[in-house]
């Protein structure tokens, strides 16, 4: 662990060191960061480990524990609201039988909620992946978690 | 055999939401199509939208599927684009070219004016841009609506060893995509209004804060600096002034220019107290203008046209035009630039068309998640600065959405306080405690467990918040809340305990 992250940041080097950025890259190679490695990552980056956990606590986007193989975000921006995602999170809920920020068993799949996607006009709005779909009915749920099987 | 049809089609993020893919996907192999993947005109209810050219400008078809393909190449059916009353009817400048071009083609921007807002601020002492931008009474697009040239003169007259420009891509109020629009689909205006304001301050380097949301932005974006780059247009007098994308990490309240700043040098995304103000004191201590996207972009125009044709424009306090996003329940959600002044219920009405089928109005939203609510009855405020602070209102950053009849007010109100709840940054009291306990009673009175106190004590918390919060996250966290208990008081009182 310790060589490895070492290696991640080593290639992540700025001036001044840059604590979310560095956790940023690690996240990307590692999919999240393992809070075992804050004290390496701090005596890395040359500052401490309250600092680093500050920073890796307040971002939504960092994770200390690894996501599932897939991860689906459901936006709850107005325009999404206004449309109906408060029942698109409750149909994909019922359908993974994993709440909010959970990992369903066997680390398939992580459900999770964003704030606004920025596809308002679109809406509403489920992210899997890398993939945005839009004017999303729950009636085209299971097929589309289907292909992420 | 005859020449490959050009087809266009947006490759815009909601465009391909919205099915640009898949069509995109079936005809790539066709030899009789040449597709063009241009940015997007913003009428997103017709998107996937193809066009081609006509000896009446572009044709367009709307709602495409890979199926439409012979009747898009026999010609037939297809409208012309000057005609579609939701574009027709708009007064566009900053998005002009959208729809039209590539965009990642530097020749075409050229082509179409792009680039003659920075040789005509090259030409310039830094002084006379910046009375450009006095003359234009540009104000800041982002929400604060400072007036621009008045920050740049602080930048410009600080003395520092570094100076930088900061575009702020963190477009986290919900409802709001015109920077998106921007950063996907016409990159070079953004580059081009941060190129203009480091020449004016004396700015060594430019940074775009992106927000990880925006991964198809962030990637259009480096590669527009990388074609610039090839230029050798990233050069100011001589010197090379590098622009680089940084990206966040899903905090809301980064989007706030200071809690920015602390997030661009790694730290926790803080807000920090003003003064200093980031023109005098911001990244690493040093001056930065920060400024959102749609203000950068909206300023190769000024340059080029002339502040006086800015500020001609608009309203008395509001001058130019403005980038609204339409989205929630109506027909026609899309992006509208109108100039500043025309009533809410004529953009509700005219671009957005009225209700989605099956849905009757019950309020609309202006200004994100921390924007007010209006009810039917009070629709004729007319869409400018003035008249929204006279009202107690923001504009903010143009986001304008609609709720029908079936939304549960308190629901509603829960939701928005949940969201403060969620995204304090955590400094200061009102917010972050505020916030939590407005979800709090918000909850109780959802259950049916709350009572008359709790209104009372909501009303109390909302001043407080308003009053006492270090930034507008807490500062306007109660709008949304106490407009929607103002207009659907029933709604809540029913739910009481009695």
């Amino acid at each position: 662990m310790q060589k490895q992250v070492n290696e991640i940041l080593a290639q992540a080097r700025s001036e001044p060191p840059n604590i979310l950025q560095a956790l940023l890259v690690l996240q990307e190679k590692l999919g999240h960061v393992p809070l075992e490695a804050v004290p390496e990552i701090a005596h890395t980056l040359g500052t401490t480990t309250a600092q680093v956990a500050g920073v890796l606590s307040y971002y939504p986007d960092l994770r200390v524990t690894a996501p599932g193989r897939h991860l689906i975000r459901i936006c709850m921006g107005e325009s999404c609201f206004a449309n109906g995602c408060g029942r698109l999170l409750r149909e994909v809920q019922d359908r993974l039988r994993i709440d909010m920020g959970e990992t369903a068993a066997g680390g398939k799949v992580t459900l999770d909620t964003m704030s606004c996607a920025g596809n308002c006009a679109v809406s509403p709005t489920v992210i899997i992946d890398r993939d945005l779909y839009g004017r999303v009915l729950p009636s085209q749920l299971d097929a589309m978690l289907e292909r992420y099987k | 055999m005859s020449m490959a049809t050009r087809l266009f089609l947006s490759n815009d993020t909601s465009a391909r939401a919205a099915g640009a893919g898949p069509v995109a996907d079936a005809w790539s192999d066709r030899p009789e199509v040449q597709l063009i993947r241009t940015s997007s005109r913003g009428a997103f209810f017709l998107e996937p939208m193809v066009e081609r050219d006509s000896p009446d400008g572009r044709l367009a078809w709307f709602n495409v599927t890979p199926q439409d393909l012979p009747l898009i190449l026999s010609g037939t059916g297809g409208t012309p684009v000057r005609s579609i009353p939701f574009l027709a009817q708009q007064t566009r400048f900053t998005f002009a070219d959208f729809g039209e071009t590539e965009p990642l083609a530097l020749d075409e921007y050229q082509a179409r004016g792009g680039l003659q807002g920075l040789e005509t601020a090259l030409r310039r002492t830094p002084d006379a841009i910046i009375e450009e931008l006095r003359v234009s009474q540009l104000r800041g697009r982002g929400g604060a609506a400072f007036p621009v040239w008045n920050k740049w003169k602080v930048a410009q007259q600080a003395k520092a060893d570094e100076k930088y420009v900061v575009a702020n891509a963190d477009e986290g109020d919900a409802g709001t995509y015109c920077d998106r629009m921007i950063l996907e689909g016409d990159p070079f205006r953004l580059l081009e209004g941060m190129l203009i304001c480091a020449r004016a301050i004396g700015a060594n380097r430019g940074y775009v804060y992106c927000r990880q949301e925006y991964p198809a932005a962030a990637a259009t974006l480096r590669a527009a600096i990388h074609k610039a780059d090839e230029a050798e247009l990233l050069d100011l007098d001589g010197e090379f002034f590098p622009i680089e994308v940084v990206e966040g990490a899903g905090s809301y309240v980064c989007g706030e220019e200071t809690a920015l700043l602390e997030s661009l040098e790694g730290k926790r995304g803080v807000v920090r107290a003003r003064p200093p103000y980031p023109a005098q004191a911001g990244l690493f201590g040093r001056p930065t203008i920060v400024s959102n996207v749609l203000t950068f972009a909206t300023i190769p125009n000024i340059l080029s046209r002339g502040g006086a044709w800015h500020a001609a424009l608009g309203t008395e306090q509001s001058r130019g035009t403005m980038a609204l996003q339409l989205g929630g329940r109506v027909k026609q959600p899309g992006l509208v630039e109108v100039s500043f002044g025309l009533s809410l219920r004529q953009v509700l009405d005219q671009f957005g068309g009225g209700m989605a089928p099956g849905a009757r109005f019950k309020a609309v939203q202006v200004g994100g998640p921390l924007g007010s609510l209006f009810p039917a009855s009070q629709l004729d405020i007319p869409i400018c600065y003035e008249a929204f602070a006279e009202a107690g209102a923001v504009l903010g950053h143009g986001g304008i959405v609609v709720y029908d009849h079936q939304t549960d007010m308190v629901d509603l109100a829960r939701h928005f306080m949940a969201f403060t709840a969620h995204e304090s940054c955590g400094k200061c009291t009102p917010c972050r405690i505020g916030s939590v306990r407005g979800r709090e009673i918000l909850e109780r009175i959802q259950a049916g467990s709350g009572t008359v106190d709790d209104l009372v004590l909501l009303a109390d918390l909302g001043e407080t918040m308003k009053v006492a919060s270090l930034c507008a996250l807490g500062g306007r966290a109660p709008y949304p809340v106490l407009t929607a208990i103002e207009h659907f008081p029933a709604e809540f009182r029913n739910r009481l305990r009695t």
